[in-house]
């Protein structure tokens, strides 16, 4: 880790100060720390809460409806749900990690010690990005083993799996360092996640095949990313979805890339940050 | 001539006096309670509507047919009544608690200690507002319901009986824990690991009868069973238990968290330290 950083102690009286090569690495590596560090003091929030929430919905979904759906296409419907649940919480965790470290920087004011330190804005948001998606891939093996011992899931795929799985927690990270950056208040921080992020993984496929929707709903549901994330996960389980895995792999990685163009300009300008 | 409130006499201020309630302070507390709720009506108001919207549409596009029933009504019939149950008990959950809680990180909490109210006027205030707000916000969200099939409800006063009760005790249970709760977490755990459960398996989406055998008694021993049949009974006229035994039961468990608080506050617990 230290490599790059050719760090001297002090010649002389006076000490010299650290220097490295093109990445910060130590500073990178102690943001990520502290971001980890973070959720982890207080894992009942966030590691037990979101796996006994996911357990929670596969059982009322579970109870009330497997005896009136059977199967969605061929798949049983409790296998069809699970992945659907287990993305969910990937989804909310990563973006409740990076959205609410910005979010109580900003609000206890100690977000000027983010932007202070030597690190570029590229190494500041790789250091978020890595937390959340830390938290995401936690949640998601804790909530996987647990599906796997209720539901018996398959897995057709593995690279597929690890794939979204990645790519989702990346996308919703990045999507939480948006939120982070230009909500001002808990208030809208509450908004966002309540009437953006609830409604679209709600609404993307997790419960039922879209193909189930009306025409118009069905364009309409191709729009919403959350669906690739979903989709894409499913059938890394189940070997089938509804869009198929390269159009799912190619507008993961596009968004990710777009989010990321975003996010990095946000932080080089300062966009809320730097007043 | 003996003072009256507010008037002072030969110069001097004199204290205000009130009969055997304290009926200004009450009020004061009251509007404090309510006023905290819905100044953020976006979120108190807009986002449990959304959700039961939400709840309403997974469940409907997951069914295929239409004629699904649970337990001898159409589905949606029995869920909707369900989601209107769900909605007003989370806000008597989060009314009491996290006003609590606000108080204690700001370290204003003790403030009420001061006040010329008994420990029963401040129980009593709390949850007036619980369950004024959890009317509230079950009657929004029953009537956006409407819009995805909800019903008119068959005995309107059942209905807000049954409202009345389930939030007067979950607001109960929601001052206890608002008094043990140190941080926000300690919240968030109890509503996370007690109170979702308690509610979600409580038959708001399925009916009890769904359930195995053996998880027939552990679902029947718990007292939001009763509300959230109650409620459903009230709007649609089915129900798995008699509403009327299960009327009985709340009225208990609420009788019992009533004493509790009441001992805990008149105690200070966790207030004067």
């Amino acid at each position: 880790m230290t490599e790059m950083t050719r760090r001297r102690t002090g010649t002389g009286a006076v000490p010299r100060v650290r220097s490295f090569g093109y990445v910060n690495w130590r500073g990178v590596w102690t943001l990520y720390h502290r971001e980890v560090k973070r959720f982890l003091k207080v894992f009942t929030q966030t590691i037990a809460a979101p796996v006994v929430t996911t357990l929670l919905f596969y059982t009322i979904f579970s109870v009330a409806l497997e005896n009136r759906v059977g199967t969605v296409g061929s798949t049983p419907f409790v296998v069809f749900l699970a992945p659907g649940l287990i993305m969910m919480t990937i989804l909310q965790n990563s973006f409740a990690n990076t959205s609410s470290s910005i979010m109580v920087s900003k609000v206890q004011g100690n977000i000027v010690d983010v932007l202070m330190p030597p690190i570029s804005p590229l190494e500041m948001m790789c250091a978020y990005i890595a937390g959340g998606v830390t938290r995401g891939m936690i949640v998601a093996i804790a909530s996987t083993t647990a599906m796997f011992f209720l539901v018996g899931l398959p897995f057709e795929n593995p690279g597929a799996i690890a794939f979204f799985a990645l790519s989702a927690s990346v996308m919703l990270a990045l999507l939480g360092m948006i939120a982070g950056i230009w909500a001002d208040k808990f208030d809208h921080m509450a908004a966002i996640t309540n009437f953006v992020i609830v409604p679209l993984s709600f609404l993307s496929g997790t419960f039922y095949s879209i193909e189930r929707l009306p025409e118009a709903w069905q364009a309409f549901a191709r729009f919403n990313p959350f669906f690739y994330a979903i989709d894409g996960f499913r059938y890394g389980f189940i070997g089938q979805g509804d869009a198929g895995f390269w159009l799912g792999a190619a507008v993961m990685l596009g968004i990710d890339l777009v989010l990321f163009l975003i996010v990095r300009r946000m932080l080089v300008t300062g966009y809320k940050l730097k007043s | 001539m003996p003072p009256r409130n507010g008037i002072i006499l030969g110069g001097r201020p004199v204290a205000r006096r009130f009969g055997p309630v304290n009926c200004r302070g009450l009020a004061t507390m009251y509007k404090r309670e309510m006023l905290r709720g819905f100044k953020i009506w976006g979120i108190t108001l807009a986002a449990p509507t959304v959700r039961a919207l939400l709840f309403a549409s997974v469940f409907g596009l997951a069914i295929d047919r239409q004629d699904a029933m649970m337990g001898g009504v159409p589905f949606i019939d029995f869920l909707l009544p369900g989601l209107v149950a769900v909605a007003a008990l989370e806000r008597s959950f989060q009314s009491s608690a996290f006003s609590i809680v606000y108080d204690k990180n700001e370290g204003i909490f003790s403030d009420l200690a001061m006040l010329p109210l008994t420990p029963g006027e401040i129980v009593f205030g709390y949850a007036a507002a619980s369950v004024s707000a959890s009317l509230i916000v079950g009657a929004v969200v029953w009537a956006a319901l409407l819009l995805v099939g909800g019903a008119v409800p068959i005995a309107p006063l059942t209905l807000i009986f049954f409202v009345a009760l389930g939030s007067l005790m979950i607001g109960l249970f929601s001052q206890i824990t608002g008094l043990w709760a140190r941080k926000w977490d300690y919240l968030e755990s109890v509503q996370t690991f007690i109170f979702m459960p308690f509610v979600f398996l409580s038959g708001v989406f399925f009916s009890i009868d769904e359930l195995s055998a053996s998880a027939q008694p552990f679902a029947r021993t718990n007292p939001v069973f009763y509300i959230v049949d109650g409620i459903r009974f009230a709007i649609t006229g089915r129900a798995d238990a008699n509403p009327w035994v299960g009327a009985g039961v709340c009225v208990a468990v609420t009788v019992v968290l009533w004493v509790i608080v009441y001992r805990l506050f008149a105690a200070g617990y966790r207030m004067k330290s």
